[in-house]
């Protein structure tokens, strides 16, 4: 009974800490930049703000326009009841979701493009095709990763995969694991719009690719998408931790274990996202047509995961 | 008749009625002669089918099996007799020939060891065979009925033949007769031969994925609605035989469990590929029908203008994207699942690795699908065509929904297909109990369902209903036209020009005069998308073929002398072989 409520907490930290996480990342690069930037909290006050808005439908929208956001907000947090945060275990396991996952998200995508190419404009249309190249070239990546940690835990559900890693020695981390991390890395700022493949924060016409895509958005329905964004930064980067240190995740349930797993995964997160800062506030951008390439490193980088699973393995 | 005739059976027969009932407005069109053509053709088309799956013996089924053919190239001919249609069809029904001569081969090298040549005596010959027979009817079956179903290299005739077919007649051979193929490859490979070889399951496996990811790419390069369907159609068909191949693996390996996973996940991708690619093509029929044009670039819109269709074609498409809550992602997941199993078991990481060229055709296709439906039924009109559609006739409007209600209810409760076919797949493989995936997944795929379906509802109730309509932003200039918008080649530019090493587009600009580069009085620009790899590999085979033929010609003088000596030649050869023979 009592790993069911954590089942719902946990699920509920990703949904509604998701904005918390996006704040202070901005914060972060902020103080980098040695700029004052606005309070964490602010992505709240934006959500609530944009929920009270009118919202603008271009003319020749169909209904398609206003359900993706909502298609994919649903979509997105579903994913986030299959991962686990506080304890090796999560509110949905099936062995096998390792794919579900994925294709959850692939859900919100699916969605989104079309909510773009419904508004009539040629942005949309622009920013739904290079997220068309983006997702197709970090899918596989993503499914290879996955597919490497699966192989050594032996088990195809992502609880029970940081279950796994949580029963090995920390020292003895292994090549898989390294090339995996490194992978998954690479598709996660792929995946989430983050520099070095997209510029959340841009407006320009050359490079943009989920803000052309959401361009026509606004009030509420904006308010979703940008909730759903915040949600699948913050999966993604739980994912990370849940696959390559889950160390610190409370086994037993007892209020102080659970402090205590809150406490590492707030620290892990915040390593991650000090990470991401500082590379969004030092490396450019790369150039559309480079992007494909930055993927590639990251499938030969999944290939060889899997390659040394073999090696590695018994 | 057993369960595996039984369910092609019903995935004919199922898809027939939603086929009938298009056909009824899409027919009205046509002059009564070619009316009347076209309704005994469909009828025969689809009992020749049922023919090859209830055939007991090898008669019947090879019956059957060229029935198809003809049929089916009949059909063809009712739009038309130009010069490409008939090339094209030519091409069909050479490929179809061939395929079904190593069909008949495979089944005539029973004869010295089964008693007769019927399904239930060739299974119980299959223990006699010796080794390296049993090899060679494994390759010609796999060459054969290959060739139906469109395996890369065997696949090029298949766009062409399905692009040129009405609608209606694509939707069943797309749908079904590629299926008939399946049906005949299983009955073979896993109900008549039995104890694979374990390379037997390597080598489909490999033509398998290679023909997914291949499949998949031309279909994002294609613009023309039926073929770009068509060329899905092949990549589906190579995920079901990677599927099948796995099954091979699995059951050489000794582990019927697994085996009868990965039969059940093939089975089940055939029935739900039968599901939405049938609806797709009959989407595409009715697109034909109001709009006139199969071109996706004058398209762009329809869904305001006919939104029976386009919700169905959406489900449809969603469906062969592989999302979750719709068909196709069960059978995705359990393909997946299969390759998981084996990658855990398999010392070797070439079984992992197709893990990520199965993830890579299925994001592909999303690409693919987000593309056709959002440049055909979202945004603007591109042409009048587009703009000025007549409305669809209800029949149409109900096939399209029957079909899409099937890939909801596979989708969000699969186990009501996936129970049965899994005890299917344990009658051709021996003692397996039913895997554990199939009620985990059926277990599971509801409650997802619902919880995004509770998720939707309440972010609907809490969402501020009003919304102002306004004209879509225009960078502050006025008006925007629907030839502003992105076209289907632009959106595949981004992918096409990374697999442009696949594509080899050829592009030749040339300049008038050509030594002065920067004053041009005439520029000239030809591009093909995209150049398949056919002509090369083809090429040589044919012209092989005419040179012999040529070779062969001078035998023909004309002169009946000539012929009268051929004839004594042949006579005395004939008889110095019965005397020493």
């Amino acid at each position: 009974m009592m790993g069911f409520v954590i089942n719902i907490v946990q699920m509920l930290l990703l949904v509604l800490a998701a904005p918390l996480l996006r704040g202070i990342i901005s914060k972060l690069k902020a103080w980098i930049q040695k700029r004052q930037g606005a309070s964490v909290w602010r992505p709240y006050a934006n959500l609530w703000k944009l929920f009270h808005k009118e919202e603008l439908v271009p003319n020749t929208a169909t209904l398609i326009f206003r359900s993706a956001p909502v298609v994919a907000f649903a979509a997105t947090v579903v994913a986030a009841a299959f991962l686990p945060v506080l304890h090796p275990a999560a509110f949905l396991t099936l062995d096998g979701d390792i794919f579900l996952f994925v294709y959850l998200l692939a859900i919100g995508r699916f969605a989104m493009s079309l909510g773009a190419l419904d508004g009539g404009s040629s942005f949309g249309g622009m920013g739904s095709s290079r997220e068309a190249l983006v997702a197709a070239l970090a899918e596989a990546p993503l499914f290879l990763v996955l597919t490497a940690l699966a192989i050594l835990a032996r088990t195809g559900s992502l609880s029970e995969i940081a279950a796994w890693t949580i029963r090995q020695n920390f020292f003895d981390v292994s090549t898989v694991h390294l090339l995996a991390l490194a992978a998954l890395a690479i598709v996660a700022v792929a995946e989430t719009g983050r520099i070095p493949v997209d510029n959340p924060t841009t407006h320009l016409e050359l490079t943009m690719i989920h803000e052309a895509m959401v361009l026509e958005y606004s009030g509420p329905s904006l308010a979703l998408i940008e909730w759903s964004q915040a949600i699948k930064l913050n999966l993604l980067a739980t994912l990370m931790i849940g696959l390559f240190a889950p160390w610190g995740m409370s086994l037993t349930v007892t209020p102080l274990g659970l402090a205590a797993a809150l406490g590492t995964y707030a620290l892990k997160l915040a390593c991650l996202v000090i990470g991401l800062a500082v590379v969004e506030s030092s490396v450019a951008k790369l150039r559309m047509y480079a992007v494909p390439d930055f993927l590639r490193v990251a499938s030969a980088l999944a290939i060889l995961a899997v390659i040394f699973t073999a090696i590695t393995k018994r | 008749m057993d369960r595996l005739s039984g369910f092609f059976l019903l995935l004919i027969c199922g898809l027939g009625i939603p086929v009938a009932l298009f056909s009824a407005s899409y027919a009205e069109h046509y002059t009564r002669a070619n009316w009347k053509w076209y309704w005994s053709l469909v009828a025969l088309f689809i009992l020749s089918m049922v023919l090859v799956v209830v055939a007991s013996t090898i008669f019947a089924f090879m019956v059957g099996w060229e029935l198809m053919t003809l049929l089916s190239a009949g059909l063809i001919l009712i739009e038309g007799d130009g010069e490409d249609r008939r090339r094209s069809l030519f091409l069909y029904l050479v490929m179809m020939h061939a395929g079904a001569a190593a069909v008949f081969a495979s089944f005539l090298l029973f004869v010295p060891y089964a008693p007769a040549l019927t399904l239930a005596a060739m299974r119980a010959a299959a223990g006699s065979l010796p080794a390296h027979l049993r090899v060679v009817i494994f390759l010609l079956s796999f060459a054969g009925f290959g060739m139906k179903a469109g395996l890369v290299p065997l696949h090029f005739w298949l766009p062409k033949a399905h692009g040129i077919a009405p609608s209606p007649v694509s939707a069943l051979m797309s749908a079904v007769m590629l299926k008939i193929a399946i049906y005949g490859f299983i009955r073979l490979t896993f109900d008549i031969l039995g104890t694979p070889q374990i390379w037997w399951g390597y080598l489909i496996v490999v033509v398998g994925i290679v023909t997914a990811v291949l499949g998949i790419l031309y279909a994002l390069a294609e613009h023309t609605l039926k073929r770009l369907l068509a060329y899905s159609s092949v990549e589906n068909i190579g995920l079901i035989f990677v599927a099948l191949g796995l099954a091979l693996i699995f059951e050489a390996r000794g582990l019927p469990i697994l085996a009868a996973l990965s039969l059940t996940a093939a089975l089940f991708h055939t029935l739900n590929h039968a599901l939405f690619k049938g609806l797709l093509f009959l989407g595409a029929g009715a697109v034909k029908h109001t709009t006139g044009t199969l071109d996706i670039e004058e398209l762009g819109g329809l869904l305001p203008r006919l939104p029976g269709i386009g919700i169905s074609f959406l489900i449809g498409c969603a469906a062969i994207a592989g999302l979750p809550l719709l068909n196709g992602f069960v059978s995705e997941w359990l393909i997946f699942k299969s390759l998981l199993h084996g990658s855990v078991l398999e010392p070797d990481p070439a079984v992992p690795l197709l893990i990520g060229a199965v993830a890579l055709t299925s994001a592909l296709a999303c690409a693919c699908f987000v593309k056709l439906y959002g440049i055909t039924f979202l945004g603007r009109p591109r042409s009048d065509a587009a703009k000025y559609v007549v409305a669809a006739p209800e029949n149409m409007n109900l096939a399209l929904v029957m079909i899409a209600a099937a890939c909801i209810l596979f989708g969000v409760h699969p186990g009501v297909a996936l129970h049965p076919l899994s005890v299917l797949a344990g009658t051709m493989i021996p003692n397996p109990t039913s895997p554990p995936e199939i009620a985990s997944i059926s277990r599971m795929m509801p409650l997802v369902a619902a919880a995004i379906a509770l998720l939707v509802i309440v972010v609907l109730l809490l969402r501020k209903p009003a919304s102002r309509s306004v004209n879509t932003w225009a960078c502050g200039l006025p008006g925007l036209t629907g030839r502003m918008q992105y076209t289907a080649t632009s959106f595949s530019k981004p992918l096409r020009s990374v697999f442009a090493a696949v594509y080899r587009p050829e592009r030749k600009m040339d300049l008038e005069p050509p030594d002065e580069p920067y004053f041009p009085v005439n520029i000239s620009y030809r591009s093909v998308r995209t150049t398949s790899f056919e002509k090369t590999l083809y090429r040589p085979i044919v012209d092989g073929v005419v040179a012999v033929a040529r070779q062969l010609r001078r035998l023909h003088t004309g002169n009946i002398q000539t012929y009268l000596l051929y004839i004594f030649l042949v006579i005395l050869s004939l008889l110095v072989v019965l005397r020493f023979a």
